[in-house]
């Protein structure tokens, strides 16, 4: 038996030993290099861009999926969409509402813009997922969708911020951006409000603001790294 | 009051002559908002009944978190009943309440309010400058479509991400191909028919909303290049060609391991000494002639080595069958036996003789009982073997004829001739065991081989019975001789006793079957029969001499008056006389097989003969 117990304790020590190194080495993997340090792999700038863009894609589709669902099973008639307040917790923030207007917009603005609006769906998403969670009539579909939603903004605004980071590396913007670091100080003072927002409202709004952000992103990296794909 | 009901009559019918009634336009419909550019839209709407007045439409739209109520900037642009939107007007990200509203003299209807959000509703206008080339990939043609976005669809900026798609049929067919060119804007495609008619066309959508109209077609035609694929055949076929005059040759080559394969050839006849060209081509006489072996029946006594050797085959019976009879008559049983019928016409050629059957069997129950006894008390043991042979033989002659009578087929009796045969063999061969064999050899066969005298063998008149060694080695004579000859006398005595008994017998039905194979050594010059007892596959060399494994032979000394055919035991008499006398019992039987040699040897130099027990039982009556 003490020899049995020993083997297995020591084998346990083995995998958490290996599991460990792995864990190392992944992580060791993941950091961008920010001074091309030598032998260190640089994601160029227009890598960057299109990994940020793609991730935006895929939220928005996401949120028009999980739009169009709750239209579908929840509010069948078209007149209860007008009737509906459309009061977007993010409506405080600035956005450029045409081509002329985001172009005619800084660079640094135009960041700015975006990190703020990722950075006011973090907390609001968290909670509708939770909602969605504890409420019966969604399936699990929807529920895992949410908290996608909710994971991938996150990455996003993560995303958008190294993106920043590259860009005043590169001298392409300004430092003003990084004093977007402490998103509860950009936070609209009110944050009660997307707490009186119904999920519908809170989809749509979201819908709306995923399309801005993926929008202004291409704007920026068609102004700032127009070779590819523009 | 007949009057009053004419006037209202007539009021009613001028007001419907006069045209419909005039009432309040009906409520219109907004039918469609779209946007080409993400910059600009328009809306349509359709128009309800006027009423029959002149209805002026308006459309009036409020924007998202505003009360204020806009009139539609632009009636004209777009064409009728509709309102364009410029740039200035549109901004993206805001939803948009319309109404439109139909107002004539009577009164003012108002069609159901649309939210629209102009980011949903871009439907962009077709692709352009669309051109197909034929180009050429290794010899093979494609065709390289190429077109560029809308131009007011602005796509460098990023402001707008289309994706196209286009599609491609032959002329004469119906169902286009799609093809989803993603947000590249050129395409290839493959696998074209020679001298085909291509017609292309091009479409594309925003990432969010609606596809745009086909573009215009282009047509291509694809040249001929079919002699390239003729080419192609041409090749395939020289090939094959190839391919078939190599495997015909290697066919050719092997045509004859084929044939043997497809069909294999008639074997022919394996007889000895048989002629195929002679049975060809010869006559009957002739061929039946050479059917007979030349060698046989031997027409000289002189040299018996010539001869060819023939196997007589002695069936030995079982023991518990001749335990049964043991209190029977030998002579009763010799006669009976010989006078049952029995098929001496068997398949083998050979008649079943039962006394020496039982002989046998006895012998070999006796040669159990010596194995371990010394010989030296061989004189008594020799007589009183001897007594014991006669009451076996007696019995077994009985239990022959009985089995005989009581088995259908010979088969019964076969088996068990044979297995105490090689009991007996397998322990040293000492002189009783073998005297008693040779003795019951020799009435057996005696019994059987009887015959009215057409046997040359027969007419030797010899009766006395050699059993141990015969006068012509000398040399193999030694202490046991005196005995052996006693023996032998003793023997003489019985089997002459035996055989003049049995003479008066009818006729002898060779109803025993013997088993035994018997190599005769000679006739010599008293004319006996000398027969030799043959071991299988070895007797024609002389050489070997193993024990036989369920045979025992012996050789045929003569023939006494009664026609009875005596065996003598001359091989296997020496051997077993030469050994157990001075050999031990526990001494191997090869070595004692190896003494035995000589004599055989010696033996082989005397004419060999053999038994046609077939030939023998033919001429007796069966």
């Amino acid at each position: 038996m003490p020899g049995n117990i020993r083997s297995v304790s020591f084998a346990w020590m083995v995998l958490v030993y290996l599991l460990f190194c792995s864990r190392r080495a992944s992580v060791g993997a993941a950091p961008i290099c920010a001074n091309a340090q030598a032998g260190c792999h640089v994601l160029s700038l227009a890598n960057l861009f299109d990994r940020v863009i793609q991730h935006s894609a895929r939220t928005h589709s996401i949120s028009n999926d999980l739009h169009s669902e709750f239209e579908q099973y929840f509010l069948p008639s078209k007149n209860h969409i007008g009737r509906v307040s459309r009061n977007c917790h993010t409506s405080s923030i600035l956005t450029p509402n045409g081509k002329d207007n985001a172009q005619r917009m800084a660079r640094e603005e135009l960041t700015e813009v975006i990190l703020k609006l990722l950075v006011a769906w973090r907390d609001p998403l968290w909670h509708f997922h939770q909602n969605m969670a504890h409420h019966h009539d969604f399936n699990n579909f929807s529920s895992n969708k949410a908290l996608e939603m909710s994971d991938m903004v996150h990455e996003l605004r993560k995303g958008v911020e190294k993106v920043a980071e590259k860009m005043q590396v590169l001298g392409i913007i300004s430092n003003t951006v990084s004093s977007l670091a402490s998103p509860e100080a950009s936070l609209p003072s009110d944050s009660a409000e997307w707490r009186l927002m119904k999920d519908y409202n809170l989809l749509s709004c979201f819908r709306r603001d995923s399309n801005k952000v993926q929008n202004y992103l291409k704007i920026l990296k068609c102004r700032i790294v127009p070779e590819h794909g523009c | 009051m007949r009057k009053v009901i004419l006037l209202l009559l007539l009021l009613c019918f001028t007001a419907h002559t006069r045209g419909k009634l005039h009432s309040p336009p009906a409520k219109p419909g907004l039918t469609s908002c779209r946007s080409p550019e993400k910059e600009t839209f328009t809306c349509w709407w359709k128009p309800g009944s006027d009423g029959g007045l002149p209805t002026t439409h308006a459309l009036y739209y409020r924007k998202e978190s505003s009360e204020t109520v806009y009139e539609c900037p632009d009636y004209h642009t777009a064409g009728e009943n509709s309102c364009f939107f410029n740039k200035n007007d549109t901004s993206i990200w805001v939803n948009y309440n319309i109404t439109v509203v139909a107002t004539n003299a009577l009164g003012r209807a108002f069609s159901d309010p649309v939210e629209i959000d102009v980011v949903y509703i871009v439907k962009p206008n077709p692709p352009e400058k669309v051109t197909v080339t034929v180009m050429e990939d290794k010899g093979w043609p494609f065709l390289r479509v190429s077109w560029e976005p809308p131009h007011k669809a602005d796509t460098r900026s990023g402001w707008i991400t289309l994706i196209y798609e286009l599609r491609v049929k032959l002329e004469e067919e119906i169902d286009w191909e799609m093809h989803l060119a993603g947000q590249q804007k050129m395409f290839n495609i493959f696998s074209l028919r020679s001298g085909g008619k291509y017609l292309v066309e091009v479409r594309c959508k925003p990432d969010h909303g609606f596809w745009s109209e086909w573009s215009s077609t282009s047509y291509i035609k694809v040249p001929d290049y079919f002699h390239r694929e003729k080419s192609t055949w041409i090749l395939i076929t020289v090939f094959s060609t190839f391919t078939f005059l190599i495997l015909m040759w290697l066919l050719h080559m092997n045509r004859h391991n084929l044939k043997h394969c497809i069909l294999p050839p008639v074997p022919g006849p394996k007889i000895k000494g048989f002629d195929k060209q002679l049975l060809k081509n010869g006559k009957s006489n002739q061929i039946f002639s050479a059917l007979v072996v030349p060698d046989f029946p031997p027409a000289t006594s002189s040299n018996y080595e010539d001869f060819q050797v023939e196997y007589l085959e002695v069936y030995v019976r079982r023991e518990q069958e001749l335990v049964l009879e043991e209190s029977k008559d030998l002579h009763n049983s010799c006669l009976k036996s010989e006078s049952s019928t029995s098929d001496c016409d068997s398949g083998r050629g050979s008649c079943d003789s039962h006394t020496l059957l039982m002989a046998k069997c006895r012998e070999a129950k006796e040669g159990e009982r010596q194995t371990d006894r010394e010989c030296s008390p061989m004189r008594t043991e020799a007589q009183r073997r001897l007594k014991d042979w006669e009451e076996e033989a007696l019995n077994y002659a009985h239990a022959g004829i009985v089995s005989l009578e009581m088995s259908s087929g010979r088969v019964k009796t076969w088996p068990s001739v044979f297995s105490p045969l090689p009991r007996y063999s397998s322990s040293p061969l000492d002189q009783q065991s073998s005297l008693q064999m040779a003795k019951q050899l020799s009435l057996s066969t005696s019994s059987y081989l009887t015959q009215p005298g057409h046997s040359t063998k027969e007419a030797l008149g010899q009766s006395y019975w050699d059993l141990c060694l015969s006068s012509k080695q000398p040399h193999l004579l030694n202490p046991p001789t005196p005995v052996c000859r006693e023996l032998q006398a003793h023997s003489d005595v019985n089997i002459s006793s035996i055989g003049h008994k049995r003479a008066p017998a009818g006729p002898r039905s060779p109803a025993l079957h013997t088993t035994e194979y018997v190599e005769v050594q000679r006739v010599d010059n008293k004319d006996t029969l000398l027969l030799q007892p043959v071991v299988q596959g070895c007797g024609r060399m002389g050489g070997c001499f193993q024990m036989p494994h369920g045979e025992v032979y012996s050789k045929v000394k003569g023939v006494d008056s009664d026609n009875v055919l005596l065996l003598q035991r001359e091989g296997m008499g020496e051997d077993s006389c030469h050994k157990s006398c001075t050999v031990s019992t526990t001494q191997k039987p090869s070595g004692c097989i190896y003494t035995a040699v000589p004599v055989r040897d010696e033996m082989a130099t005397m004419a060999n003969g053999y038994v046609d027990t077939a030939t023998m039982c033919t001429l007796h009556t069966c």
